[in-house]
């Protein structure tokens, strides 16, 4: 009796861990070239605006929230740099500041709208998704942002993106072999490292877990539950418009796209991160892990030419998968210890 | 009381100025202006293409001097379908139907006619022999674009090949892909990828540096639609092999020549039609039928191939360089009879 549950807790802490070894295994006999640093690098980087959005959307699950909404911040962070740069002319200095404003008042915005209006958190931030989508195309009435565009009035933009700038998504600093490592990577990493911290180690991260398992409990224990959702939502807010800044930063145009992908993609890598070392909660090391898992998938997928639907598919059955881990084997544990 | 026709009438007698000038040579109904209302039913509206399709489809209405109403259903297929009766309702004169899918759009446009509305029906099938079906040619695009790499690269090399199954003009340009290749054993095929994901440009990047890491011999790219060659162009950037690998598409746009431009750009030609060319041909069809006139049943806009070379020699930076400096790519000699005003340019 004591074996089976040590083998179930085993596969539920480490389960997760051993898919993706087994899983870089395999790639690794089947597809050439997929154990290289090079290769590790295009995951890192492929991943790298999915984990920043994903760690983002792991701050609003701590609260018991859900910020819907960053993946239409992204973008319009995307617009907006462009804009910025493109049509107004200013410095990537600015450009950046602006983005980052931006986030953190939509994020005001949505932490508002749940703790003062009281409207729901998948309703206020689904409402501010659409906001976003509109609001970022009337600008440019629809079209996408790029040096020489003409604008509504008939004149022609003559801002650059400036080489500062880009560098953000496209400079690369040497780590073993010369110019290997984007500066993205370093930013996801960075990101990561500070939002486990911040969760895992201070007391307002704590406080915040508090806040997410039980809220009146943590309200009575004298904790400012408003005020903690709030920054929640900003953290994510934030976040979601660096993710953005790296877009516009690697494509070098303002695109104008949805970002409904963005944030299905992040909201997976946080859910999968659930799974990871059996925490059964949102957790920083477990949505990076989260993401890692899925662009591995993804660039073994590509390297064996494997068509698009195939790569949807597999991202679905390994978020059903990692769920079931989630909820049914570490939640039946989770009752019976309780 | 002034009437709601004569008020229509004035106000687009006011707004459309040039049309009051060309009134008089032109057949009825267009000899008075503004009274001529037509309807542009699309069923995409995001992005370039659809925007310059539209600002197309605006001046040569306003060209002419029809009223022109806009109906949106944003990829809504039954909204599509119910706009078409709420246009039939608005008692217009012609409705351009932009996109959808032949299932929806069958039985509507088929109402259209029997309510003696005359229909135009653009980059859709609506399988009704009285309805013209304006086109850009996607195998001319693709046979275009690919007689270049054939020219550039010879009969012999290994290719990359971005592609999404189930996508129309996308089918329509594997069709000449996989001729091409068939007429060439030397073209080695060894990676295919794609996806629609948002931003597109973005993800197809990431897939494009997979397949280069997993295929370094790959020296052409054949990426059928900007936004792949976008990203192929990204890709290709962050793993230093652009002075190696060529990428050829479709499609083009402001951003898109500025990417071909950049020094030492792989991405060395694309084949396009010019969407506001598109949606002036297609009003000037609809014109043609309102006028009696026959446009004949496969109205086709013919494409133009644009090189790298060709945009560095007359230094065209978006597309109204091309368009002032490229005349193929400004007008197409399609559905002009002589009395037809065309759009300022």
């Amino acid at each position: 009796m004591d074996n089976r549950t040590s083998l179930v807790d085993l596969a539920i802490r480490y389960g997760f861990l051993v898919l993706m070894a087994a899983l870089i295994v395999f790639f690794g006999i089947m597809a050439e070239g997929f154990l290289t640093p090079f290769s590790a690098v295009f995951i890192l980087q492929s991943v790298a605006i999915t984990g920043i959005l994903a760690l983002g959307v792991t701050a609003t699950l701590v609260v018991g929230g859900f910020d819907l909404s960053i993946g239409a911040v992204a973008t319009s962070a995307l617009m907006l740099s462009s804009y910025v740069m493109v049509v107004w002319e200013m410095s990537a200095l600015s450009a950046v500041l602006i983005c980052l404003a931006m986030g953190a008042f939509v994020g005001l915005i949505n932490g508002l709208l749940v703790v003062k209006m009281r409207v729901p958190d998948l309703l206020a931030t689904l409402g501010m998704m659409f906001l976003l989508v509109g609001a970022q195309r009337i600008p440019t009435e629809g079209r996408s942002i790029s040096t020489g565009m003409s604008l509504p009035d008939g004149s022609v933009a003559n801002g650059k993106f400036s080489e500062a700038f880009l560098a953000l998504g496209r400079h690369r600093i040497d780590f073993i072999a010369p110019n290997l490592v984007p500066l993205s990577v370093i930013f996801l990493i960075a990101i990561a490292i500070g939002v486990w911290v911040f969760l895992e180690t201070t007391r307002h991260g704590r406080l915040m877990y508090a806040i997410g398992s039980n809220q009146q409990a943590a309200s009575l224990a004298g904790a400012n539950v408003n005020r903690y959702k709030i920054v929640a939502y900003m953290i994510s807010g934030v976040l979601a418009s660096v993710g953005g800044i790296l877009l516009a930063a690697r494509l070098g145009r303002g695109d104008v796209a949805s970002g409904n992908n963005l944030l299905l993609d992040s909201v997976a890598a946080a859910l999968i991160g659930f799974a990871v070392l059996g925490a059964s909660k949102p957790n920083a090391f477990g949505t990076a892990i989260g993401a890692l898992f899925v662009g591995i998938l993804l660039q073994g997928l590509t390297m064996m030419n494997a068509p698009y639907y195939t790569q949807d598919f597999v991202k679905g059955a390994v978020l059903v998968i990692a769920l079931v881990f989630t909820f049914a084997l570490s939640g039946r544990g989770g009752r019976a210890r309780g | 009381m002034i009437s709601r026709r004569l008020f229509t009438g004035l106000i687009g007698s006011v707004a459309m100025m040039p049309g009051l000038a060309f009134g008089a040579d032109m057949p009825a109904p267009f000899d008075n202006p503004g009274a001529v209302k037509i309807a542009l039913v699309r069923y995409l509206s995001t992005g370039d293409f659809f925007q310059a399709y539209l600002s197309g489809v605006e001046k040569q209405a306003a060209a002419i001097g029809v009223d022109l109403r806009v109906l949106d259903s944003r990829q809504d297929a039954a909204l599509q379908s119910d706009m078409v009766d709420q246009a039939i309702a608005l008692g217009v004169d012609g409705i351009i139907i932009q996109h959808g899918l032949t299932e929806s759009m069958k039985d509507a446009a088929q109402r259209a006619v029997d309510a003696g509305i005359k229909v135009v029906a653009f980059d859709v099938n609506v399988d009704n022999a009285a309805i013209p079906q304006v086109e850009q040619s996607d195998r001319d695009l693709a046979r275009l674009a690919l007689e270049q790499a054939l020219k550039d690269n010879g009969t012999s090399f290994t290719a990359g090949y971005v592609y999404v199954p189930g996508i129309a003009p996308l089918d329509r340009r594997d069709e000449t892909w996989q001729k091409v290749k068939a007429d060439n054993p030397g073209i080695n095929q060894v990676a295919e990828f794609g996806t629609l994901d948002n931003p597109i440009a973005n993800s197809v990047a990431n897939q494009a540096r997979s397949a280069l890491s997993a295929n370094p011999d790959i020296t052409v790219m054949f990426a059928p639609y900007d936004e792949f060659a976008k990203g192929v162009k990204i890709a290709v950037d962050e793993a230093e092999m652009s002075g190696k690998v060529s990428i050829y598409s479709a499609d083009v746009s402001t951003s898109d020549i500025a990417a071909m431009r950049e020094d030492g750009s792989a991405w060395k030609a694309t084949a396009a039609t010019n969407p506001a060319v598109v949606g002036e041909v297609s009003v000037r069809t609809l014109a043609m039928l309102l006028a009696g006139e026959d446009p004949g049943h496969n109205v086709i806009v013919p494409p133009t191939l644009i090189t790298q070379q060709m945009l560095n020699d007359l230094d065209i930076t978006n597309m109204e360089d091309l368009s002032a400096k490229v005349p193929a790519f400004a007008h197409a000699d399609v559905s002009v009879p002589g009395w037809m005003p065309l759009p300022q340019r």
